[in-house]
């Protein structure tokens, strides 16, 4: 398969400036400004790239919607890559930093912003300290200021690096923060597009999205629409972790089976382990079991979602058969209950109160009755919240207890006995084994 | 700037079609249908809803998401379901979620009986609890200030009193510090949260998290009665609910009142009620004997009151300020001037003439309390608002706010509203009248200073509706400026004329003034206005006092030449609620005033808006209305006044003010009316052409010169509250850092500040904010007020003990 | 005088049997004798007529008598937080509760409130109970207190520290079967 992102991503020195321009860099940047920005919008349509942050809009129409006026558009990279399982902005930030950088300004040209953000998640410091100096090469060059390559589009590039909440790689949250407030969502609508960043049109694309722009500008619209399948076009940055062999990052086609990715790619789970379940794209999606069905399944937006699950960022995690769902569920509710923003009422109470259930349960201390209030509480939380936050966590937590229940209501038995085993230790008289029955 | 036009659209909600106009929220349209939609977050004064809570999630056909009501404008055509199962599921939801951390000690929460979250839960709960864990715990009760209480436990999060704190008051001290489940509210540094404004969070939360600490576990809602008055303590004239219990008021609430307060409170106005049940408040007349105030039997006073006025004839100098009400102002003047046949009666500070205030109360002038919000542009004038008439600090900052409304504000002294304000300009102290006679000459295109011009262009820049909020002091430049900028007639421009104390406007309109009578009409023989009288006063020319709500030594300029005319006088009679200072030593028959929680009578806001003051507790001790007592006075003086009930008063006040004719209580009603707006405005006398706008130039001198202000909580009411006496200023001179430097003063140091031989002690206060040369001190204070100094260029010296204070 | 219903035209008249004979010795003896049966009956019975106030008649256990406010027991505390629901839950609007802060130091009741004032004027309490049901902390039940007379209106309002004072125990109870 011919590959495009990760085309050069292992050139020495292609993070600087000269290794990139020698490896054709900015000469698609050269070739948009030639064009009108109607042509390069029209591209980005015909192209049908759908985000890859996780949410799989239309960029093409995100830019399209963008009110014409006086008003000043901004262009945001959300590079807030928090998404448990997710890397993929790291490579491509860390290695090939002028491919983002010249998306960028393609991507704003074609928007019509002159000042640009690269919000970048706090952790990645390396990665932010790379992309400054990317940016210092870009200015210098005349690819950042004013009138690049003498065309009368003028971009400020600006970094800015954020403290660390998983929340402000939600659009909203992102702006609040990039604008010195409490990162919390806010309310949509409005949406970014029409009031954003400073109450003005945003743009806010994910860093592999903006990263593709150039290849979409130098391969033509169509052409890149005819890689991929049908409403999921282009190659997409897949992160596998977990249980396998050769976890990383790796550029498919989409549509590719989902068992060529887990076992082709990423050599499967370990010898002698099997697939228990994967998240098809990231924590947050609805869990897929490790069935032929499931693993059949071509890996694309429209089948995934016709699966129940979503393809989200492209974050694969595998989980074999040697950790228990209950440990899998319990890691996952805890770590969007530490993310929570407290904003609104279902997603601050309901991750607080199923991750609480959950830890009943790991301690023995549960019923099988606790399973179905833990699915009416994810049922309660789906759809109600501020952001999608909530559902991150309702979705996986309440698609793992549907899909193994058994294994959840052994579970909480197994250790409901161990527990009383444990509280039974010192008085050796009384039978060890009591209270088996709920 | 024109108000939105309201256009009315029909959609259909549970099944019927309802009307409502455009574009409000769903949770305010279902109220036209009687449908009530459960919120917490949403309150429309906050400003744009957030959507926090999630209460109030709606079905609304072609959505396939619910969504919050709170937050989607209602348009023609849409169908909304608010009864389906999925609807009263996911509120259900909603209520189980926010209960699950709520600790259930209802019953010795202060919220309890009045609760949201309560009645929400009967209403929209599933009255089941399926939470088994431990809830989340904090330390409760914590103080968030001396006058609120926090108890976190209680608190759902909803957001309500950090977006007043940070988009309607904008003081930016309270924040949600960590995040999820463990978020809290405090303030950003753990500091108390001490603003002029913050006893609104206590009202606006929706549970018992925030309480006020006066009222804490006074009362429950059903020991209670709520009685609508309105706010005397300072001309913004809030309308309030007080709670009473047993007679006693136990908590001042909002009554909200879009065309005057907006639904806020001051702190002052939410507190200050301590103040009517304390002992040191005057219930029984007192007459001096042998050196002091002892009380007596009513009808003794009023003799002894009677023949010391009877005895000084003309000869009396005679004041109202305070909360004296229109009616006794009235009667006030009468009796001076009828049976006394003396002229000298004023309501000032500073002396305006009648032509003046003739121009600057022309109907055709006034804008009103909203007009600020809607205007284009707003000039705030040698007046601090929050100090000054608080509440239209809110409503300033609302405006600027929420609809872009352009703000310049000018004065001496730096103003809370400069982060505000496109444009800030400071003039010298006391030179606000001069500065507002060029801004008319810069209006009319002639020669003036850049500051007035950009003000003035600013003004222009930004539309025709501008509304100039400027203190009563400025005088007649006011009228002038506003022709000038072409305000006359507008709807929606004009002044708002902030008169010096709580009723000024009505006192002046019912005739205390020395040259005009009721209706500002002309009199015969003008007398002298109130820096005259302390003058006569001092010179023996005056031999007898009547102080109506008013201790001069306290509320006027020049306290050497009071104490002298005080003291020089044969007799000073005060209505007084507290025996201040110059009550205290000088007067020989004190009446009490009753607060006006007991007060019956009317107002006239700076708007003109006629309010009522009711009663909503009964006299206290021996208290008698205060037209009672004078028309009591007026009889043994010879004059009768024909009053018998607040009513008859209003009535004589009516008859004799020709462009408030034929007003009645009635009229007034529960939300007053503005006198501009009824047919008896056309008698409002003719403008008499303005007096000459040169305003005395400011002298210049070698020392600083010395601008005063008076606190919002430099007031009697404050010193006698116990919950706000934490808050009495201290003296303190405000002064740029150049000039400290220059002498050779820190911030925070003791020092002596001195005029013409009198001095006051202050403490060094820097603002980088205060142009150099200008210094400001306090009025209105126990000690060292700025109003014992008697000339306005100061000498600033570290005081002796200065090496030990700091 | 008129009777009280109109008799018509024909007014019948019963008369009594003729005096003497056996009819006459039946009418003199037969119907006292048969009156007397049920007194002759009773006779060997014991007295049912309680010598109040010297013997109190005994109530039964749920018989709702003159309020009691409680302590917990371990702590002495009082179990009333003064939070004036029974106030609010009297029809007769007889309670009168003011709260009050409680100080750390010198506690009074287990939360952060207690009753400073609590009062129930007894002559105008119509016994109903509201209040005991009312109560969420079980501080105030009914007690079987049936003795309320006074000589003055002003003695029959109890103050707190009466109602939480150990009642005397005039009333005796019911017995099962009693």
């Amino acid at each position: 398969m011919e590959k495009l992102l990760f085309k050069d991503i292992d050139e020495p020195g292609l993070n600087t400036i000269d290794v990139y321009r020698r490896r054709g860099g900015y000469e698609r940047l050269r070739k948009a400004l030639a064009m009108p920005r109607e042509a390069v919008l029209n591209e980005l349509l015909a192209s049908g790239l759908r985000g890859r942050g996780g949410a799989g809009f239309a960029m093409g129409k995100k830019v399209s919607f963008l009110p014409k006026g006086a008003m000043d558009v901004y262009l945001c990279c959300n590079a807030d890559e928090s998404e448990p399982g997710t890397f993929k902005d790291r490579e491509i930030m860390q290695k090939n930093p002028h491919l983002l950088i010249e998306g960028i300004i393609i991507a704003a040209y074609a928007a019509g912003a002159n000042k640009a953000f690269i919000y970048i998640r706090g952790e990645y410091v390396l990665q932010a300290d790379i992309l400054d100096a990317a940016i210092a090469e870009a200015y210098a060059a005349g690819f950042l200021g004013e009138n690049i390559l003498g065309s009368d589009h003028s971009l400020s590039l600006v970094v800015h690096r954020g403290a660390g909440a998983y929340i402000c790689g939600e659009e909203t949250a992102l702006l609040d923060s990039l604008e010195g407030k409490r990162g919390n969502p806010r309310l949509k609508p409005p949406f970014p597009a029409n009031q954003g960043l400073y109450q003005g049109p945003t743009l806010i694309n994910n860093v592999e999205t903006l990263s593709t722009v150039p290849f979409i500008i130098e391969m033509g619209g169509e052409e890149y629409a005819k890689l991929g399948v049908e409403n999921s076009t282009g190659t997409k940055l897949v992160s596998i972790s977990g249980h396998v062999k050769r976890p990383g990052n790796y550029e498919i086609e989409l549509g590719m089976r989902s068992r060529d990715i887990i076992y082709g790619l990423a050599g499967g789970p370990p010898d002698g382990r099997k697939v228990k379940l994967w998240f098809p794209g990231g924590s947050s999606s609805p869990v897929l079991t490790g069935s032929d069905e499931d693993l059949d399944l071509p890996y694309d937006f429209d089948t995934m979602a016709k699966a129940g699950t979503m393809l989200g960022s492209g974050a694969i995690i595998v989980v074999d058969d040697s950790t228990s769902v209950v440990e899998v569920a319990y890691k996952t509710a805890y770590f969007y209950r530490h993310e929570s923003c407290g904003k609104c009422t279902p997603c601050r109470e309901g991750t607080n109160w199923t991750l609480k259930m959950l830890d009943r349960i790991r301690k023995g201390e549960a019923t099988p009755m606790d399973l179905d209030i833990i699915a009416s509480v994810c049922e309660n939380i789906m759809g109600h919240c501020l952001c999608v936050l909530g559902d991150a966590m309702a979705m996986p937590v309440s698609s793992m207890v549907k899909k193994f229940r058994a294994e959840f209501e052994e579970e909480i038995e197994r250790r409901r006995q161990e527990a009383d085993l444990a509280s039974a230790m010192p008085e050796p008289e009384l039978p060890l084994i009591q209270g088996a029955v709920a | 700037m024109p108000r939105p036009e309201i256009k009315m659209i029909t959609f259909s909600i549970d099944g019927r079609e309802v009307q409502a106009p455009e574009n409000t929220m769903l949770v305010d349209a279902a109220k036209y249908g009687d449908v009530e939609i459960p919120v917490f977050c949403y309150e429309p004064k906050l400003g744009q809803p957030v959507g926090a809570c999630r209460m109030c999630l709606v079905e609304i056909e072609g959505i396939p998401k619910l969504q919050t009501a709170c937050s989607t404008p209602v348009k023609d055509g849409m169908v909304v379901h608010t009864q389906t199962q999925r609807v009263h599921e996911a509120q259900e939801a909603v209520v189980e979620f926010l209960l699950l951390n709520h600790p259930l000690d209802c019953p010795v929460c202060d919220k309890g009986g009045e609760c949201p979250l309560q009645d929400i839960s009967f209403g929209w709960g599933g009255g089941r609890s399926r939470f088994v864990e431990p809830k989340r715990h904090f330390q409760k009760p914590l103080e968030l200030s001396p006058l609120i209480a926090i108890d976190r436990e209680r608190c759902i999060l909803c957001y309500r009193c950090v977006r007043y704190s940070q988009e309607v008051s904008e003081d930016y001290q309270l924040v949600l510090q960590e995040r999820g489940a463990a978020s809290y509210v405090a303030t950003f540094d753990g500091h108390p949260y001490v603003a002029p404004f913050s006893g609104n969070i206590v009202e606006l939360c929706p549970v018992g998290a925030l309480t006020s600490k006066p009222y804490r576990f006074r009362a429950r809602p059903w020991d209670i009665e709520g009685a609508g008055t309105v706010c005397t303590m300072c001309p913004g004239q809030c309308n309030v609910t007080l709670t009473v219990r047993d007679d006693r008021v136990l908590r001042v609430l909002a009554r909200d009142h879009e065309e005057v307060d907006d639904g806020w409170l001051c702190d002052r106005g939410r507190f200050a009620y301590q103040s009517f049940h304390v002992d040191e408040r005057i219930t029984s007349p007192l007459v001096r004997v042998d050196g002091e105030l002892r009380p007596v039997p009513w009808d003794h006073a009023l003799d002894v009151a009677a023949d010391a006025l009877k005895r000084a004839g003309g000869a009396v100098g005679a004041l109202a300020g305070g909360g004296t009400t229109n009616e006794e102002g009235f009667l006030l003047q009468r009796i001076a001037r009828e049976a006394l046949g003396s002229p000298h009666l004023d309501s000032q500070r500073a002396p305006v003439d009648r032509r003046s205030l003739l121009a600057i109360g022309d109907p055709g002038l006034q804008a009103t309390v909203p007009d600020i919000e809607y205007a284009h542009a707003v000039l705030v004038l040698d007046t601090e608002p929050v100090d000054e008439m608080a509440i239209l600090d809110l409503r300033i900052r609302k405006g600027v706010r929420r609809r872009r409304v352009r703000l310049a504000v000018a004065s001496a002294r730096p103003s809370a509203l400069d982060g505000n304000a496109a444009l800030s300009v400071r003039f010298a102290p006391g030179g606000g009248p001069a500065f507002a006679a060029e801004l008319v000459a810069a209006a009319r295109g002639e020669a003036a200073s850049d500051d007035a011009r950009a003000v003035v262009d600013l003004l222009r820049g930004a539309g025709e509706d501008v509304v100039i909020v400027a203190s009563e002091r400025v005088g007649a430049a006011l009228a002038a400026l506003a022709d000038a900028l072409g305000l006359r007639d507008r709807d929606g421009a004009g002044l708002i004329v902030v008169p010096s104390s709580a009723n000024g406007r009505g006192l002046r309109e019912v005739g205390v003034l020395p040259d005009a009578g009721p209706g500002l009409a002309p009199v015969a023989r003008p007398g002298l206005h109130a820096a005259e009288m302390a003058r006569a006063g001092a010179e023996g020319e005056l031999t007898a006092f009547w102080l109506h709500g008013v201790d001069p030594l306290r509320d006027l300029p020049y306290r050497e030449r009071w104490e002298q005319a005080l003291d020089r006088a044969t007799d000073v009679i005060a209505h007084a609620a507290f025996l201040t200072e110059g009550i205290r030593e000088h007067a020989t028959v004190v009446f009490p005033v009753e607060a006006y929680a007991e007060k019956d009578g009317t107002l006239t806001h700076p708007d003109g808006r006629l309010q009522r003051v009711r009663p909503g507790i009964g006299l206290q001790g021996r208290n008698r209305y205060g037209w009672q007592v004078l028309a009591d006075l007026g009889r043994r003086l010879g004059l009768e006044l024909r009053v018998l009930t607040a009513g008859m008063a209003l009535a004589e006040v009516a008859a004799a003010v020709p462009f408030y004719a034929g007003l009645t209580q009635d009229e007034i009603g529960g939300r007053g009316i503005r006198w501009q707006e009824r047919e008896a405005a056309s008698a409002y006398p003719r403008p008499e052409g303005l007096p000459d706008l040169a305003a005395p130039t400011v002298r210049e001198g070698a020392g600083l010169r010395l601008g005063t202000f008076r606190s919002i909580w430099a007031s009697p009411e404050v010193e006698h509250s116990p919950a706000l006496r934490f808050l009495v200023p201290r003296q303190r001179v405000e002064m740029a850092p150049a000039d400290a430097d220059r002498l050779g003063l820190g911030d925070g140091q003791r020092v002596v500040v001195s005029a013409n031989g009198s001095r006051v002690e202050a403490t060094v206060t820097l603002r980088h904010a205060v142009p150099a040369g200008s210094v400001f001190l306090q009025d209105g204070l126990v000690r060292d007020a700025a109003n014992t100094l008697t000339g306005s260029v100061v000498e600033i010296r570290p005081a002796v003990t200065s090496e030990v204070a700091g | 005088m008129t009777p009280p219903y109109d008799p018509g035209d024909v007014v019948e008249v019963v008369r009594a049997p003729e005096p003497g004979g056996v009819g006459g010795a039946y009418r003199a003896f037969g119907e006292t004798l048969r009156g007397l049966k049920t007194t002759f009956k009773r006779f060997v019975e014991k007295p049912v007529t309680v010598e109040y106030p010297e013997e109190k008649y005994p109530v039964y256990p749920r018989f709702r008598g003159r309020h009691k406010l409680h302590r917990f027991e371990d702590t002495g505390l009082e179990k009333c937080v003064g939070c004036s629901l029974c106030a609010a839950a009297c029809p007769a609007d007889c309670i009168r509760v003011v709260a009050a802060e409680n100080d750390p130091e010198h506690r009074v009741s287990a939360g952060e409130r207690y009753a400073a004032v609590y009062e129930i004027n007894l002559s105008r309490c119509i016994f109903c109970g509201y209040c005991e049901v009312a109560c969420p902390f079980d501080a105030i039940t009914m007690g079987h207190d049936y003795e309320l007379s006074d000589y003055d209106r002003s003695d029959l309002i109890f103050t707190k520290e009466m109602l939480l004072a150990e009642p005397l125990e005039r009333t005796p109870l019911r017995r099962e079967g009693e």
